[in-house]
């Protein structure tokens, strides 16, 4: 009888140990996105995966967009990592550096996982270390209104769009036809708004071997004459060399700047701030004689995992749920996203003209992100926007400035 | 030396245009900043710029105080901060006293470490700082906050309150030796009592540190229980865009607190209050 | 015996935290400054002498942020003793009711109570091309165009100076008041009596009764100042042209931005050293006042 009870004590305590440490496994996710999305629609999703997979908990870390790479950073040197992190192209490269993401192509490979299905994969050294879920291309945004009444059609080639421009600006009423953040806070603008005109006409800043090609490189220096000559034509909106993101759409949305570059994210903000905005979208516009496919700047949220984590499987799931169709096509669609699993259908593309006419042109055109996994890519376009803004005040010729950007990325890269 | 009646007068007027010149510097940007709290995102960059237009509204105070997490955000807060100027006000007046009235060996040697500690970029101190309270076990916990803000606070409150116990003649204290009271009771009896402005400055000064400090608050919490308002503030900074009209509800709600307690403290500041006791 | 022991009791609270929280970071920083390969490498580190601090030392964009930092700093000390000081005699003024110069004292702190990022965007707003201050100028007939303050090279500097004085001065402001409470009135009487007049009486009683005060706060202030790195980064980002570039900035950038962490750690030695260099001067003020 003894021996009976405590064979049925072991048996339970067995028992409760196995249920114990089987729903024990809770992982924290670090991203930027959560503030981002509409109140709670992030955690809906996360309850989903949450219900699918019984045993895994997720925590949401959530933190501003803008500190979020310091605080990886950080805590990757802490060992305080999160399992699972929100990434952005310009910051795979150095946590890689620094070891804190783990091969996503060793998790893929662990799960026996098909990889088609993906969009795209940030590799470096042959392995794969973030999966972008959602992307965001940059078109150009143009206020319908004042084309109008200016009697224009929106620009297709670089010439049109500066004639366009030029046509639309009228100072004495603060209008302008198109804005350049240069912000050194924020240098992103030289990737959207600078860079992006050159892979628009096909051109790119790097080398066959993905080293930096910016002295002597025509197609970049036609770019940034074309660029400059706006400048000196007066039809950019004045702060320029401290304007950021946000300051530019909000110049866009009271109407005083009739075009920008900007990105789809902003179609629910911009209604929302203006209803009477009457605005459409079209690609940006090319150089004369260019009609290849036209390279898209575009931001993504991307995902990793943490090299730390002792829940690497437990984590892929969490990664293969959001990159899955159903999954990532309710992300994409909470998020207006283009999404990064290619079967997957956000809902607002059949149901939104303009997303319809977005989708057409990301379909025409290529992503094209040339800064996505450079090494210190915050850095690179600080050292390009600095000599730019020397090029603009006319300091200095364009051919020094690629050379000042040249050595400075030289040093960067190595 | 007594002005005439128009001497008075004249010097009255004068010193009233100072005054509203003077608080047209400090107030005219915040009252801007309060205005763009009831204007819509759309107004807050509208040109002509008006201080009070069509799109006046409670919305983005709604907004602020309707979200639980905010709450959280201002109870967190005002902990942190307290406990902070607390343990700062006392901790210094006894550091001050020690450097106000006793020459010892290493009086230099600490006065410099003290400076020294403080000079250091916080920016660059952050990831082996952040090492530490890991390591200590002390990361997303109150104390690591209230344990920081001492550190960047003390070196201030310390050197402010020697400066203070300088400006008081030593007889006093002296008198209270000769009287037979230990340096302790000369301490809390005497210099404290006096130096009540001076003790709320620095403590006004730490309150204010404590409540507006962003960096280690963010670094050295990870879930949003622990978080402060500062940090509520840049959640709304986007990625793509702000939210301006909360940011400013959410900062001008920070601040009347703040402003309401300075009140309650701004007694200290009245003159001749104190003044009257050092007859030295 | 007891009595020697007195003073470093008093300090052992304030010993005790700053040794437990401060030591190693700051020695850890310090030491990398001397090696390569740390945080954001995995290599392991390398001893490099005093490599690092050659490199920040002959860069020429060092020589800049270190020249734009002491602009910053100098004049930003100067005006916000000057603005403290002279704000902090008017709510003291006696012509004028306590109820109204309470009111006075609670707008002249307002600067104060908010966080720096707020700061910096409030004042983005303000200045903004198309913002009030462009607009009120312009009304005003002023000025002709809009003035570009935070992204044209000559005035950025200015503008973020100004911010900053405009952010800081009630620091002085409040210490200044209750300094004055502690300056006993007789001093004033027998000033009156002796034939001075409200100049001679400020020359010659405030001032080096408030002097102690003075010096805690300008070497407070000027640490402060070179440390300010939030104002400067959320309105111009060391912009346009590097014409506001500092050595917060510019350290920043190094850590989080190029990621080169030991020159960052360079950079904040330093710093230290500059600060530690304007700390022995009060120490050996400190010591006069003593003697």
């Amino acid at each position: 009888m003894k021996r009976y009870l405590l064979a049925v004590l072991m048996i339970l305590l067995l028992v409760a140990a196995g249920a114990a440490s089987a729903e024990d496994v809770t992982l924290e996710f670090q991203q930027w996105w959560e503030p981002e999305l509409p109140e709670g629609s992030f955690r809906a999703i996360l309850d989903e995966f949450e219900a699918a997979n019984p045993g895994i908990k997720v925590e949401t870390i959530s933190g501003p967009y803008l500190t979020t790479k310091d605080q990886i950073i950080a805590s990757a040197a802490t060992g305080t990592m999160a399992d699972v992190v929100g990434l952005d192209g310009a910051w795979v490269n150095v946590l890689w550096k620094q070891g804190a993401l783990a091969s996503l192509s060793q998790a893929m490979m662990d799960a026996d996982y098909d990889d088609s299905e993906l969009a795209a994969q940030i590799r470096l050294a042959g392995q794969t270390y973030m999966i972008p879920i959602a992307n965001f291309i940059y078109p150009v945004f143009v206020n319908l209104d004042m084309l109008a009444e200016a009697g224009i059609e929106p620009p297709t080639t670089r010439a049109e769009f500066a004639a366009a421009a030029i046509a639309l600006t009228d100072p004495d009423n603060n209008v302008y036809g198109w804005a350049q953040p240069l912000s050194l806070e924020q240098p992103n603008g030289i990737q959207n708004d600078t860079m992006s005109w050159l892979w628009a006409s096909g051109g790119s800043m790097l080398d066959e071997m993905g080293q930096p090609h910016l002295a002597g490189n025509e197609a970049l220096s036609d770019t940034l004459e074309f660029l400059k000559s706006l400048h000196d034509a007066g039809v950019v909106a004045p702060g320029s060399f401290s304007m950021k993101e946000n300051e530019k759409v909000e110049e866009f949305v009271n109407e005083r700047v009739a075009m920008i570059v900007n990105t789809l994210a902003h179609f629910t903000l911009i209604r929302e701030r203006n209803p009477d905005l009457n605005f459409d979208i079209t690609a940006l516009p090319a150089a004369e004689g260019y009609d290849g496919p036209r390279g898209l700047p575009y931001a993504s949220w991307g995902i990793g995992i943490s090299s730390n984590t002792e829940h690497q499987a437990e984590a892929w799931k969490l990664i293969d749920f959001l990159t899955s169709v159903e999954g990532n096509s309710k992300l994409t669609s909470i998020a207006n996203a283009f999404p990064g699993n290619v079967n997957a259908t956000p809902d607002f593309i059949t149901t939104d003209p303009l997303f319809e006419t977005a989708f057409e042109i990301f379909q025409e055109g290529y992503l094209a992100n040339e800064f996505t996994g450079l090494p210190a890519a915050e850095e690179l376009m600080r050292q390009m926007a600095e000599p730019f803004q020397f090029y603009l005040e006319g300091d200095i010729e364009v051919d020094e400035l690629l050379e000042l950007a040249q050595a400075e990325w030289e040093d960067i890269f190595e | 030396m007594v002005g005439s009646r128009a001497h008075i007068r004249r010097a009255k007027i004068l010193t009233w245009v100072a005054l509203l010149l003077g608080a047209g510097f400090a107030g005219l940007p915040v009252l801007w900043m309060v205005a763009s709290s009831f204007k819509s995102n759309l107004e807050i960059f509208a040109y002509p710029p008006a201080l009070i237009d069509d799109s006046f509204s409670f919305e983005a105070y709604l907004a602020v105080l309707g979200d639980p997490a905010q709450l959280r955000f201002f109870f967190n807060s005002y902990l942190v901060a307290i406990f902070v100027t607390i343990c700062t006000v006392v901790t210094s007046i006894l550091a001050g006293y020690s450097f106000s009235r006793y020459d010892f060996r290493f009086k230099r040697v600490f006065t410099l470490l003290i400076i020294g500690v403080q000079s250091v970029p916080p920016i660059t101190l952050m990831i082996p700082y952040f090492g530490l309270i890991v390591w200590l076990g002390l990361y997303n916990s109150y104390a690591a906050l209230v344990l920081t803000y001492m550190v960047f606070t003390l070196s201030y409150a310390i050197i402010m309150m020697t400066g203070y116990f300088n400006t008081l003649p030593r007889d006093l204290d002296e008198a209270v030796m000769i009287d037979g009271g230990g340096s302790f009771v000369t301490l809390w009896r005497i210099l404290v009592p006096i130096s009540l402005p001076g003790i709320v400055s620095v403590g006004v000064y730490t309150f204010m540190l404590a409540w507006n400090e962003f960096l280690f608050a963010l670094t050295l919490t990870r879930t949003n229980d622990m978080r402060t308002v500062p940090i509520g503030i840049h959640l709304l900074m986007g990625q793509h865009s702000f939210e301006w009209n909360q940011m400013m509800a959410l900062s001008v709600l920070g601040s009347l607190p703040v402003l309401i307690l300075f009140l309650l403290f701004q007694r200290y500041f009245i003159a001749g209050m104190s003044a009257g006791s050092i007859k030295g | 015996m007891k009595r020697k022991f007195l003073p470093y009791a008093y300090l052992s609270p304030t010993l005790a935290l700053l040794a437990a929280l401060t030591i190693v970071p700051i020695v850890t920083v310090f030491l990398y400054s001397l090696v390569d390969n740390v945080i954001i490498n995995q290599n392991p580190p390398v001893f490099v002498g005093l490599d690092n601090y050659a490199e920040v030392l002959t860069n020429r964009k060092f020589r800049g942020a270190l020249s734009n930092t002491f602009y910053f700093a100098i004049v930003s000390v100067i005006a916000h003793f000057i603005i403290g000081l002279s704000f902090a005699l008017l709510l003291n003024t006696r012509l004028i009711g306590n109820k109204t110069k309470a009111l006075f004292r609670v707008i002249y702190i307002l600067p104060w109570v908010f966080t720096a990022s707020i700061i910096a965007i409030l004042w983005r707003l303000l200045l903004n091309p198309h913002g009030v201050i462009n607009f009120v100028l312009f009304e005003l007939g002023i000025t002709q165009e809009k003035l570009e303050w935070l992204s044209d090279r000559d005035l950025a500097l200015n503008a973020v100076t100004f911010i900053n004085i405009w952010a800081g001065y009630p620091f002085y402001m409040v210490s200044f008041l209750a300094g004055l409470q502690g300056i006993p009135d007789d001093l004033y009487e027998a000033g009156r009596v002796d034939g001075g007049n409200s100049w001679q009486l400020f020359r010659f009683i405030t001032l080096p009764q408030l002097k102690p005060i003075i010096i805690s706060l300008a070497l407070l202030d000027f640490i402060w100042t070179i440390h300010q790195f939030t104002l400067i980064w959320m309105t111009t980002g060391g912009g346009p042209m590097r014409s506001t570039e500092v050595l917060s900035t510019y350290t920043y950038k190094a850590a989080f931005s190029s990621h080169e962490y030991s020159i960052a750690s360079t950079l904040a030695m330093i710093i230290l050293a500059i600060c530690t260099f304007v700390g022995v001067f009060y120490v050996r003020n400190q010591r006069m006042a003593d003697e």
